[in-house]
């Protein structure tokens, strides 16, 4: 297990190589890099390619030969990224930020819930507790997505829904299509839900707006500010706090987050705007 | 330290030697007041602030940090010249301190190549330069090899470094005196207008809304400012296609863009949440984070802004 993080200098990058490429959904990806990055679930890489660019993208595996990012094709380096194949090289650098509490939560019962691409950290979280599942009290997982077509990790679902108590819900579902899971945004499946704050800890990821949503439900049912977590998205170019553009007011989302505590953040998420 | 003396009559005579010892930079007046190598002495121009500071040369516009070359990254290796600042006044010279402040904290290759081998000589001023100044606020400290006090016919130079101490005695120019320099002498007079507080509770304050109503996100502030350090990464091809380039460039926090990310999502969206983040990061966040104001009280941020916005009044009434 190893960093990829030079002391020479932190902007210069690693050469690795890409070992597969998986289309997930028509707009997002995985690519699996040949490197065992010691790292916590919720942790980032700066990504690049020379000539285009270099962009953050959120850690999707826990693994201690291998790392997997889940890329949506967003942005100009990501739609690059997308046209890459097995045998490729890009450069990485990281791990960056801090991810997910898994320590200070242990013992506890976890609510992970994500929308759309934002289940791609979340993933970490999960291979995180297939590895320490006896660590942990029992484990809910609501997962968002736009249409079916966008659902994430379906292969993984059979064992999720094992071991984990798994929902899943599409925002919206074309009539007379297969689907036949849930519909509607997923806090409805989140406010269903017999959820109670005792030795519970919430991890989020997603979109603000759904986030916010979904806090607003976390907390009518008790869950108090310092129980939630969420991993907030912003521009960065350096990852480790001297470019100063992902600053949300005084802290650095790349290093005093992504995964910021709640009640630590949530003035400051309101106050910016 | 010691301090000594140097005859007005023989300053020319001083950065003619200074010149021999290194690329002696110091303001010059062309199209603007700005820091430039200085060729010949008669053209040291210290009668206006600089319109430009002396960041650039630590801190470059654009700066190729490495290149790829057939997926290999090759550093960039360039020779390191002696490099002599003459001129930088308080509120240069402590700007020069907190951005070594807010590199060194990452141990910045870039910037540290860039800002070894040199050697800052300030000049005190003895009067506000521009209406704005207000570094009479700001606490600044003594950050200098060696620093000239203008007397009626010559200068007191009070050392604040051995290599600087070292540079006086071999210019054989200057005699060294047994007279201090005072407390008074290190502040200029009229100085004193931001009334420094803890901004934290005051974002949201209704006080912001009429000042910043003008900005017109010119980004002239971050630009002109000695001490915005806030940068991008961006890759270069030549049309060689040979090498890609790897560079940081400046960035400006009153552009939409700073915090835009893909997806067409910007999270400083309204004008006045960029003009605080700006004024928040050099009067609040810094000091949170190190102890001490990013903001040397310069005032070319409001000296250059067009509409300009006199953010000290505002910050005085919260």
């Amino acid at each position: 297990m190893k960093q990829l993080l030079s002391k020479a200098d932190p902007y210069r990058p690693f050469k690795i190589e890409i070992l597969e490429r998986r289309q997930e959904v028509k707009d997002t990806f995985t690519l699996k890099l040949d490197v065992p990055l010691k790292h916590d679930p919720g942790q980032f890489v700066q990504l690049s390619i020379p000539g285009i660019g270099e962009c953050p993208i959120s850690i999707s595996s826990y693994s201690s030969s291998f790392l997997e990012l889940t890329i949506h094709e967003i942005g100009m380096v990501t739609n690059t990224l997308s046209k890459l194949k097995k045998g490729d090289t890009i450069f990485v650098r990281g791990p960056y930020g801090k991810g997910y509490p898994m320590k200070e939560t242990k013992g506890k019962n976890l609510v992970l819930i994500g929308g759309g691409c934002g289940v791609a950290p979340l993933k970490g979280v999960v291979s995180y507790l297939d590895k320490h599942r006896h660590d942990y009290g029992t484990i809910d997982l609501f997962f968002g997505y736009r249409s079916p077509e966008h659902i994430l990790f379906k292969d993984e679902m059979p064992t999720w829904k094992e071991l984990y108590k798994l929902n899943v819900s599409v925002d919206k579902a074309p009539t007379g299509g297969c689907y036949t899971g849930n519909v509607g945004f997923i806090t409805q499946l989140l406010e269903k839900s017999q959820l109670s704050p005792q030795r519970n800890a919430a991890m989020l990821c997603g979109p603000p707006v759904m986030m916010k949503f979904c806090i607003d439900i976390l907390q009518k049912k008790g869950f108090h500010e310092d129980q939630i977590y969420i991993s907030a998205e912003r521009l960065m170019y350096c990852a480790f706090g001297e470019c100063c553009h992902c600053m949300i007011k005084g802290k650095f989302t790349c290093l005093d987050g992504p995964v910021f505590r709640y009640d630590q953040i949530k003035e400051d998420l309101n106050e910016e705007h | 330290m010691a301090v000594y003396v140097l005859k007005k009559g023989d300053l020319e005579k001083f950065l003619l030697f200074l010149g021999k010892q290194g690329e002696l930079i110091a303001p010059v007046k062309k199209d603007e007041v700005r820091f430039e190598p200085l060729k010949d002495p008669t053209d040291l121009y210290l009668d206006e602030q600089t319109y430009i500071p002396a960041k650039q040369y630590f801190f470059p516009q654009e700066q190729v940090l490495f290149t790829f070359q057939d997926d290999m990254i090759i550093p960039v290796v360039a020779p390191i010249k002696k490099r002599i600042f003459f001129g930088l006044r308080r509120c240069d010279l402590a700007a020069i301190q907190h951005q070594d402040i807010a590199f060194g904290e990452h141990n910045d290759p870039h910037y540290k190549k860039l800002r070894k081998s040199t050697i800052l000589i300030g000049y005190q001023c003895t009067k506000k330069l521009h209406h704005w100044c207000f570094c009479g606020s700001m606490d600044l400290p003594d950050f200098y090899d060696l620093m000239f006090f203008e007397q009626e016919h010559h200068y007191q130079i009070d050392v604040g470094s051995a290599q600087g101490e070292t540079l006086l005695k071999k210019s054989k120019l200057c005699r060294k005196t047994v007279v201090r320099i005072s407390k008074e002498q290190k502040i200029v007079p009229d100085t004193n207008l931001l009334q420094r507080k803890d901004l934290g509770k005051h974002y949201s304050s209704k006080a912001w809304d009429s000042l910043v109503k003008k900005c017109i996100s010119c980004a002239a502030c971050t630009t002109l400012c000695p001490t915005c350090y806030c940068h991008e990464i961006k890759d270069d091809v030549p049309v060689s296609l040979k090498e890609v380039q790897r560079k940081r460039t400046w960035s400006s926090c009153q552009l939409k863009e700073f915090s835009g990310v893909a997806g067409n999502y910007t999270f400083r969206e309204s004008r006045s949440s960029r003009f605080k983040h700006r004024i928040f990061h050099q009067l609040q966040y810094f000091r949170e984070k190190h102890g001490v104001d990013l903001c040397v009280g310069c005032g070319r941020c409001i000296k250059h802004c067009p509409p300009r916005i006199d953010f000290i009044k505002v910050i005085n009434k919260l």
